[in-house]
C-alpha cells in the first residue's frame, strides 16, 4: 500500500473529508454529518456495576476517533458490545446504515467491522504469514468444496500472500513470517494483530490500544500509516492512554469515564475539558 | 523363547485389519482434536454406527452390503449434526463430555435385551460378508499364506487389510489436500483461539461442524472395516476404551501431523501383541517363579495394554510431541 494519498473509493463520497467534523460542536452524543456507526441507550451491567451506559453515540465515517478514558471506563467493554462478542443489556445499534439486529462477530466482521483485542490473541501454533493471510475476506479456499482442488485458490492466495508480506514488511514483521506466532515478543504480537486486521479489508477498525508495548518510534510511524488508510476511506477506532499519540492522530475524541460518554470532540479541547481531566485524576462530579 | 513367533504376530498386528480400524479412528480424531481442537471423547460411537449401520442393513433388513456401508456411514453424518448442533456452541468441556455420554448411550440401547430384533441386543449380529470377499483376487486355498515365517496373512486376510491399507491412504490423502488448504488454516485458527478466528469473520461454527463431520465419517470406516472384517458386529467391542486407544496412537504418532495417526496405530498394535506374546511365552518358561507365572497367566492382554500406557508416558515425559510431531510447536504450550 503506498503512502501516498489515493483516490478515495467511490464507496465513500467525496465530501466525508475531515472538515465537516469541524464543525461539529464537541458535545457529547452529538450528530455526526456522516455517521457510519450510530449507538443508542446502549447499557452493559456486570453485576451491580454499570459498565457500559451510552445514551447516544456517533463515530464519522472516514475519520481517525480515539476512544479514551481511565482504567476501567468501559471502553474494551464497549467495543465487546459492538462487534458482537459481548451482549448488551439494552439498546441498539447500527453500522453503515444497517441495524444490527442480531450481533454476531463473523457476521460484523464480514460486513467490515474489524476490531483487535487488548489482550492480543495470536494463534500460536500457526506461522507469522498463516496469521496474516487468515485475515484476508472472501477466500475461495476457505469453502471445503474448493479446497482439495488447489488450482481453485492458488492464484487468491498468492495475491493474499504478496499483500501480507507487505504488510508484515510496514510492521516490522517480515524477518518472522515464518516463524510460529507463539514465539513473537508481547509488542510483536500486537503489531501481528494490527495487520491481520487489516488484511481484513476493515471499512471500520477498531483498534483496543494497538500500540501498547510497541516501541515508540514505530508505533508513531504505524499510527500514521492507519491515518492514511483513513483519507483512503477507512474508518478508524482506537482506544489509547497515551496523550500524545491521541492527540498526535486523531480528529475526534470520545472520553468515557464510568461507562457514560462525558465528552467529545476534537482533541485539543477534549483534553483541556475539566469534566475530562476530573475523571482522569478519579475525582468524582456531582450529577455525572 | 521363540522371538520369531514373538515378532511374527507383532508385525501381523500391526499390519493386520486391527490396526486398520484404529488408524481410521485416530486420522478422524486428529481432524477433530489434531486440527480443530475438538475434545471428541465418543470417537467409538462413530465406529459403532460404521459396524452397526452395515450389519444391521444386511443381517436385518436383508439389503446388500453396498447399501449397508452407506448406510454406516450416513449414520456417522447424523451423529455428528446430532452431537454437534446442541454442544458445539458450548463450552470445549461440555461437547467432552457430551461426546463420550452419547457414545455410551448408544452402545447400551443397541447392546440391550430390547433391541434384540434390530440389532441382536447383547447376542451381536453377524451377516454374510461374501460380496466383498467375492471380489478377493488373492487365492484362498486352505494352504495359502501370503508373507515371510512367522509373518504371514490368508488369502481373505491380504484382501481385507489391502483394501483397508488403501482405504487409510485415501483418506490420508484427502485430509492432507483439505487441510493444507485456506480451510484447514481456518480450522487450526479455531484451534488455537476461537474468538480471533470470529473477529476475522470466520463462522466457527459451521467449520467446527464440518470438521465433526468429516472426522465422524473416517471414524465410521473403520466401523465398516470393523463389521467386514469379523462379518458383524457385538457392541462389547464399543466400549469406551477403543476412543482412548485412538487417543494414544494419534499420540504416539504425533497429533496434528499427517502421517502420524496411522504411524501411532501401526505402532500401538505392535508394541501391543509383541508385549502380550512375549508375557505369554514367558510364562511358559519353567525358570520363572510359580508365583510370578500364575500372576501373569490369564492377564497378559490386561498387562500389554498397560504396557502401551506406560510407553505413553514415558513419550509424553521424552518426546511429548510424538514420533512425527514438531517439537517447537510443543514447546509453545509451556509459555
Ligand atoms: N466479564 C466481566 N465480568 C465482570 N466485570 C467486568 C467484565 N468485563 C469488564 N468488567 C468490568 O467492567 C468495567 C469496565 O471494564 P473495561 O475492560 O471495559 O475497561 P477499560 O475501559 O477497557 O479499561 P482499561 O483501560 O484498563 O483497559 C471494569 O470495572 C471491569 O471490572
Ligand atoms: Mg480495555
Amino acid at each position: 500500500m503506498p503512502d501516498d494519498v489515493m483516490p478515495r473509493p467511490e464507496s465513500a463520497s467525496a465530501d466525508t473529508a475531515i472538515e465537516p467534523i469541524l464543525t461539529v460542536p464537541p458535545v457529547a452524543g452529538v450528530p455526526k454529518p456522516h455517521p457510519i456507526l450510530v449507538v443508542d441507550e446502549l447499557t452493559r451491567s456486570f453485576g451491580g456495576l454499570r459498565a457500559v451506559d451510552v445514551d447516544h453515540l456517533e463515530v464519522e465515517r472516514g475519520v481517525v476517533t480515539a476512544l479514551i478514558g481511565p482504567n476501567g471506563a468501559g471502553k474494551t467493554t464497549l467495543f465487546n458490545l459492538l462487534t458482537g462478542f459481548d451482549r448488551a443489556d439494552t439498546g441498539r445499534w447500527s453500522f453503515d446504515g444497517q441495524p444490527v439486529s442480531s450481533p454476531s462477530p463473523d457476521q460484523l466482521a464480514r460486513k467490515g467491522m474489524i476490531r483487535t483485542f487488548q489482550l492480543t490473541k495470536s494463534l500460536a501454533k500457526l506461522t507469522v504469514l498463516d496469521n496474516v493471510l487468515l485475515g484476508a475476506p472472501s477466500q475461495v479456499g476457505e469453502r471445503l468444496s474448493a479446497a482439495p482442488f488447489r488450482s481453485r485458490w492458488q492464484n487468491q492466495e498468492e495475491a493474499n500472500i504478496e499483500l501480507a508480506e507487505e504488510l508484515l514488511d510496514r510492521f516490522n514483521l517480515a524477518h518472522m513470517r515464518d516463524e510460529l506466532a507463539g514465539t513473537l515478543s508481547g509488542g510483536q504480537r500486537k503489531l501481528l494483530e494490527v495487520a491481520r486486521a487489516l488484511m481484513a479489508d476493515p471499512v471500520m477498525i477498531m483498534l483496543d490500544e494497538p500500540m501498547a508495548g510497541v516501541n515508540p518510534a514505530l508505533a508513531q510511524s504505524l499510527m500514521h500509516h492507519i491515518t492514511q488508510l483513513a483519507f483512503e476511506g477507512l474508518t478508524v477506532v482506537f482506544i489509547e492512554h497515551a496523550m500524545d499519540v491521541v492527540t498526535g492522530i486523531s480528529d475526534w475524541v470520545v472520553v468515557l469515564a464510568q461507562g457514560r460518554i462525558i465528552a467529545e470532540g476534537p482533541p485539543w479541547k477534549v483534553i483541556h475539558d475539566d469534566e475530562v481531566i476530573d475523571a482522569y485524576l478519579g475525582r468524582r462530579r456531582a450529577g455525572g | 523363547m521363540d522371538f520369531d513367533i514373538i515378532f511374527g504376530n507383532a508385525a501381523r498386528a500391526a499390519f493386520g485389519p486391527e490396526a486398520v480400524i484404529l488408524a481410521l479412528a485416530a486420522i478422524g480424531l486428529n481432524v477433530h482434536f489434531g486440527f480443530t481442537g475438538l475434545l471428541n471423547f465418543g470417537q467409538v460411537g462413530f465406529l459403532l454406527l460404521g459396524a452397526y449401520g452395515t450389519s444391521v442393513s444386511v443381517a436385518t433388513f436383508g439389503w446388500s452390503l453396498w447399501v449397508g456401508i452407506l448406510v454406516g456411514l450416513v449414520l456417522s453424518v447424523a451423529l455428528a449434526v446430532a452431537l454437534g448442533f446442541p454442544t458445539l456452541r458450548l463450552h470445549a468441556v461440555m461437547f467432552a463430555i457430551v461426546t463420550i455420554a452419547a457414545a455410551e448411550i448408544i452402545r447400551i440401547l443397541i447392546g440391550s435385551t430390547d433391541a434384540i430384533g434390530l440389532t441382536g441386543g447383547p447376542l451381536s449380529v453377524s451377516f454374510d460378508a461374501g460380496a466383498f470377499y467375492d471380489l478377493n483376487p488373492y487365492p484362498d486355498g486352505p494352504h495359502d499364506r501370503y508373507g515371510v515365517g512367522t509373518f504371514e496373512f490368508t488369502g481373505q486376510q491380504m484382501w481385507v487389510i489391502t483394501v483397508g491399507w488403501v482405504l487409510v491412504a485415501l483418506v490420508s490423502l484427502v485430509v492432507f489436500l483439505i487441510v493444507r488448504s485456506p480451510w484447514g488454516r481456518v480450522l487450526k485458527s479455531i484451534r488455537e483461539d476461537e474468538d480471533a478466528a470470529r473477529s476475522l469473520g470466520k463462522n466457527v461454527f459451521s467449520y467446527k461442524m464440518q470438521a465433526l463431520i468429516i472426522g465422524g465419517v473416517i471414524g465410521g470406516m473403520g466401523g465398516v472395516v470393523d463389521a467386514i472384517k469379523t462379518s458383524g458386529a457385538d457392541p462389547n467391542g464399543f466400549r469406551p476404551q477403543v476412543t482412548f486407544f485412538a487417543y494414544t496412537a494419534l499420540l504416539l504418532g504425533g497429533a496434528a501431523t499427517y502421517l502420524g495417526p496411522v504411524l501411532g496405530a501401526i505402532l500401538f498394535w505392535f508394541l501391543r501383541e509383541w508385549i502380550e506374546s512375549f508375557l505369554r511365552q514367558l510364562t511358559a518358561e519353567a525358570w520363572l517363579p510359580d508365583a510370578v507365572a500364575d500372576f501373569l497367566s490369564g492377564s497378559e492382554g490386561v498387562i500389554s495394554v498397560a504396557m502401551v500406557g506406560l510407553t505413553l508416558v514415558l513419550l509424553m515425559l521424552f518426546r511429548p510431541q510424538g514420533i512425527t510431531g514438531n517439537r517447537i510447536e510443543m514447546q509453545l504450550d509451556a509459555r
